[in-house]
């Protein structure tokens, strides 16, 4: 599995959706699938999962917004390891 | 009852007679608590909060302070304040008030040793006996469609401060943990209120409601809330009409939950109750960002993340607010 579809089944097991109704783009927490609770779970997933370390600078929008976003924001971490 | 409700403005939410809105509550109180849940009375957990106090007086003034009983249930960790300032209050409105130190209850449940555990996995030299905890939110995530995170900070004797960002356990455990408390004092309320024919008052506010600022079978166990559907601002006009002590009308609104000090702005909500009544009032009125932004203060596109913010608070909580799921034959 790649790093999209990794996220992707961590999302759809946490919010008890269709595999097949998440893609890339869609907005995870705009659209309300995931609140406070679901935001630190998968800051403890993508932690344990790919071995890297979050400061709370990385905790934006821009990294989190879409499972395309956190797949990108991963292989910029594991590059800067 | 309110002002100019044709069009959005600052006072939209302001009672302009409050007297008649008093007057509407107190008797659909006395009706509902007499003759729909054909109770005798009334018992009200205080705790010198504005909320509680406006319901207590409330409940006065609707039922008569001889069946009315105000309940307060301090633990080790609420803050002595809260205790006077109840006292205040109900010997101004004339109540009887019975005192439930309720932490032998939550020890006897394991409260501060189940959150005490968790806390000290993420700070090892934490010793609450020496040291104050509180668990908030930073105050950066107004903007952002991202929920806020939580954050657990430990006080020293010194006054020192250590803060981490709370990991999934640790924040799931020490979130059950303290919700011993509120769902303690609804089980002790219950008891006086049985124990006395009378029915249990709520105390929560609509933001509580609706935002899910509350905890399920715990201040949200109840079985009247004659504020729950008004504003932070209305209930404060109601405060100033029943002569609610001024101390308590002063006082910063706390979550008393935790053993140091915390508004309930830095633990929940983000703003400061002005603008969250105004931009809630937008929000469930549909009306539209252009409209809102002049009046609250903030540009179209802030005030679109806002409501995004509401729409994905009132989406997450629901489960706070469903009753039990039961099933057809």
């Amino acid at each position: 599995m790649n790093n999209y579809e990794i996220i992707r089944n961590f999302i759809a097991s946490n919010t008890y959706k269709d595999v097949k109704a998440l893609n890339e783009t869609t907005l995870i927490f705009k659209e309300g699938l995931f609140d406070s609770m679901g935001f630190i779970m998968l800051i403890d997933f993508i932690e344990q999962q790919f071995g890297i370390k979050t400061s709370d600078e990385d905790l934006i929008e821009k990294n989190f917004e879409s499972i395309k976003a956190i797949s990108a924001f991963i292989d910029s971490k594991i590059q800067n390891k | 009852m309110k002002s100019n409700k044709t069009y959005f403005n600052a006072d939209v939410l302001k009672i302009d007679d409050v007297e008649t809105c008093v007057n509407q509550i107190t008797e659909k109180l006395r009706h509902d608590v007499f003759f729909k849940l054909q109770r005798k009375g009334g018992v009200v957990g205080i705790s010198g909060g504005i909320d509680s106090s406006v319901t207590l007086a409330l409940a006065v003034k609707a039922l008569g302070a001889d069946k009315v009983t105000g309940i307060k249930m301090p633990e080790k960790d609420s803050n002595p304040e809260s205790i006077r300032l109840a006292d205040k209050l109900a010997n101004k409105f004339g109540v009887t008030t019975i005192t439930e130190d309720i932490t032998a209850a939550l020890a006897g449940f394991g409260c501060y040793h189940r959150r005490d555990e968790a806390v000290k996995r993420l700070f090892p030299e934490y010793d609450p006996d020496n040291c104050k905890m509180k668990i908030g939110i930073k105050d950066s995530g107004l903007f952002t469609n991202l929920p806020p995170l939580f954050y657990i900070t430990i006080i020293d004797n010194k006054g020192t401060e250590h803060t981490e960002r709370l990991p999934t356990d640790e924040f799931r455990q020490i979130v059950a943990a303290s919700n011993f408390k509120q769902r303690s004092r609804m089980a002790m309320l219950y008891f006086h209120a049985e124990n006395r024919h009378y029915a249990v008052i709520g105390t929560p506010n609509k933001h509580e409601v609706e935002q899910g600022f509350f905890v399920k079978y715990g201040d949200g166990g109840a079985d009247i809330m004659p504020i729950a559907h008004l504003y932070k601002t209305q209930v404060y006009q109601l405060a100033h009409y029943l002569g609610i002590p001024q101390e308590i009308i002063e006082r910063t609104p706390t979550t008393d939950t935790y053993s140091a000090e915390q508004t309930q702005q830095e633990f929940f909500y983000q703003l400061p109750f002005e603008k969250m009544d105004l931009l809630w009032y937008a929000f469930e009125n549909g009306i539209a960002p252009s409209v809102v932004a002049p009046v609250a203060g903030y540009t179209q596109d802030e005030i679109q993340s806002i409501f995004s913010n509401f729409e994905r608070k009132r989406k997450t909580t629901e489960y706070l607010r469903m009753r039990p799921v039961m099933f057809d034959n």
